[in-house]
């Protein structure tokens, strides 16, 4: 199994890609760990002329403590993040996330940035930075400009990136000490694309939090007005007061028919949500 | 096409690749590497698992373009590796195989486990292993396999290694392991694996099986010759189809040296220890190489020394080596010697260039089989016919 043939370009710094970016036509396809793209490369799904391998850019493989705030540059892999190459700033949340990904072979080289910029609904960051309230700063010969996760999916496979721009950084905000976090993810086989994902950061202290109900075959459903899901208030009892029908109502707004679908998906969330308040 | 660097097994190899062949079609066809398996092909199966930079990546969905100057390991570079010793017979132990299509790909993903887990759970064995599929429902097998490789190497206090000895960030392959520093990101990459360690270690003395004695002259002073020897860079770009793989130090020098002898095309790749004495102006190369392809090993020695004569200098040259495995089979004595006759020609020629300034920076030319079969040829019948071939 062969890929169309296409042309390369490894770029040696963040300029240069930008540049060869700006001049190359529609098809081209910005690669970095390829393991989304390489598997639709070899199926022939996606046939670009050009591939620009982002993986040389050394801006791009970087991970800063700003403050209160992780700043990852795309090109951090999922292992980096699990093997704690990269500093923390959510209390081993999205260690916990990045070990759960795929497989370690696949993890090795699989990025963060090419995972978003890929934008498969079943994919764990898509869901896990939603909750996190992460944003992402994304990069063209033009400029740059930041897009919130909320923002940044659009749709099964479609991201709010434009025609020579790349995702350069990706920004995390300290996760507060009276959070808690949930995640769980429903997959047939262990390692595989999941069918459904619940992301949920509460903080019953500040009464807030950011329930992303994801792998939904779309953009996933990241609720930050939760408090309906929680019988109109978030406290300690958050857990007790969690209420299905209300998730299940909001997949069902949100085009999700099929009522086992729904099951799975609420039985999920609900799972998450016990996480959060072990 | 475009060429592709890297190390394959602790092996240079530079050979010329579609942008969209991936790293397992690379080792498979370019370089005759077939335990590396295809299943799926789009990064399912785990059948072509391989280490790259010393940790396990699919490449089945890893193009070999990208991964310029990394260090590959495949199943065949494990056989001298302890952890995947103990794997392999764990796995005949606890009969872990049957078809043994899924076997290097297993081996590779369990090394890893055993490397990472701080103990023999099961259930971690389990989840870290389903990335690999066995179609015979060798599971059982295998798990107890990887289990029973686990205590023992904890029972021996051996303490895991979370994060697999990696340094640096972003995918593996993409770092650059050979040119080091090139565009490494934050730190540099310190060996994966002690098994991914240079490809020589300790460089043996040795006793030569056969010694050719031969001596050049050049039109410079001693002090100018013996100063540029001491330029490892410098005299490499001298000697035809030598190249370096890393830059050399004042003691050590790895690379690779291309030879043709008629149809026979060999690449030794190796080391070789630097000594000089500049009280007599004195100097030894003691080097260990391999050839890939012809399964030949050799091990190499040169001595020279520099002589004041006439208007320049004589360089005499004492060089002995051993040859083994399949070349040694063609390497007869008399067909090295005119080897090195005409390397050390067309060295002492590029030197003299390069001592008067006259170099170009242009890599030598290869030295040519046919040039070389047309020397002997022409010698042969100029003794046929009695007179000297010049």
């Amino acid at each position: 199994m062969k890929p169309a043939p296409f042309s390369y370009e490894r770029p040696r710094n963040l300029k240069a890609a930008l540049a060869v970016l700006g001049q190359a036509s529609d098809s081209v396809k910005i690669i970095a760990g390829g393991q989304s793209l390489a598997p639709m490369l070899n199926l022939r799904l996606v046939q670009p002329q050009m591939i620009v391998d982002i993986t040389a850019l050394a801006e791009l493989k970087q991970a800063e403590r700003h403050g209160d705030e992780l700043v990852l540059g795309a090109c951090i892999t999922h292992a980096d993040i699990e093997d704690g190459r990269t500093p923390d700033v959510t209390r081993g949340a999205m260690h916990r996330v990045a070990a759960g990904i795929a497989y370690r072979a696949v993890r090795n080289r699989g990025t963060v940035g090419g995972s978003l910029s890929h934008a498969d609904p079943a994919a764990d960051w898509v869901s896990a930075l939603a909750a996190l309230g992460a944003k992402l700063t994304l990069r063209s010969s033009a400029g740059s400009r930041m897009v919130a996760m909320d923002e940044f999916v659009v749709g099964a496979l479609e991201c709010a990136l434009r025609a020579g721009e790349i995702v350069e950084t990706i920004h995390v905000p300290a996760m507060g000490a009276t959070a808690h976090w949930g995640y769980v993810k429903s997959c047939r086989k262990t390692g595989e694309f999941a069918h459904a994902i619940g992301a949920v950061l509460i903080d019953p202290s500040a009464g807030t939090a950011r329930i992303v109900i994801g792998a939904i075959d779309a953009a996933p459903i990241v609720i930050t007005d939760a408090a309906k899901l929680f019988g109109g208030r978030i406290a300690g009892d958050y857990k007790g007061r969690f209420d299905p029908r209300v998730a299940d109502a909001i997949l069902a707004k949100a085009g999700v028919s099929n009522a086992a679908h729904r099951h799975i998906h609420v039985s999920v969330l609900t799972r998450a949500v016990r996480e959060a308040a072990a | 096409m475009s060429i592709v660097e890297l190390s394959v097994n602790r092996r240079a190899v530079r050979i010329s690749a579609e942008p969209r062949t991936n790293l397992a079609d690379f080792v498979r066809d370019k370089l005759d590497l077939t335990g590396t398996h295809l299943g799926c092909e789009h990064g399912v199966c785990g059948a072509c698992t391989l280490l790259v930079d010393g940790v396990p990546a699919r490449s089945c969905i890893t193009y070999a373009v990208a991964c310029e100057g990394a260090e590959v390991t495949t199943i065949e570079g494990l056989d001298e590796d302890g952890v995947t010793a103990e794997l392999r017979a764990a796995f005949t132990g606890e009969h872990a195989l049957q078809c043994g299509y899924c076997t290097p790909g297993m081996l590779v993903s369990a090394r890893d486990l055993v490397l990472r887990l701080p103990d023999a759970d099961e259930r971690a064995i389990r989840v870290g292993l389903s990335g690999n599929l066995c179609r015979c429902t060798g599971y059982v097998g295998i798990v107890k396999a990887v289990q029973s490789v686990i205590e023992a190497r904890r029972a021996r206090d051996i303490a895991p290694e979370r994060d697999d000895g990696r340094k640096i960030l972003g995918p593996v392959g993409s770092g650059r392991s050979l040119h080091r520093g090139a565009d490494a990101a934050g730190q540099v990459h310190e060996q994966g694996t002690p098994e991914a360690a240079g490809s020589v270690g300790r460089i043996p003395d040795f006793t030569p099986a056969t010694v050719l004695e031969q001596h050049f002259t050049v039109a410079h002073p001693p002090e100018q010759v013996f100063a540029m020897f001491g330029d490892i860079a410098a005299v490499a770009a001298c000697l035809p189809g030598a190249s370096l793989t890393v830059p050399p130090t004042a003691e050590r020098v790895e690379g690779a040296i291309r030879v043709k002898i008629g149809p026979i095309a060999a690449t030794f790749v190796g080391a070789a220890r630097v000594e000089r004495n500049p009280a007599d102006m004195s100097g030894r190369i003691v080097g260990i190489g391999n050839d890939r392809r012809s399964r030949s090993s050799t091990q190499g020695e040169i001595r020279y020394r520099l002589v004041p004569g006439g208007q320049g200098t004589r360089v005499d040259l004492s060089i002995g080596y051993t040859l083994t495995g399949m070349l040694a089979q063609v390497g007869r004595p008399g067909l090295v010697r005119d080897l090195a006759a005409r390397l050390i020609a067309e060295f002492a020629g590029n030197l003299d260039r390069r001592l008067s300034g006259t170099a170009t920076d242009a890599a030598p030319a290869e030295l040519n089989g046919m040039a070389l079969v047309l020397g002997a040829l022409r010698a042969r019948v100029a003794r046929w016919l009695g007179r000297d071939a010049e």
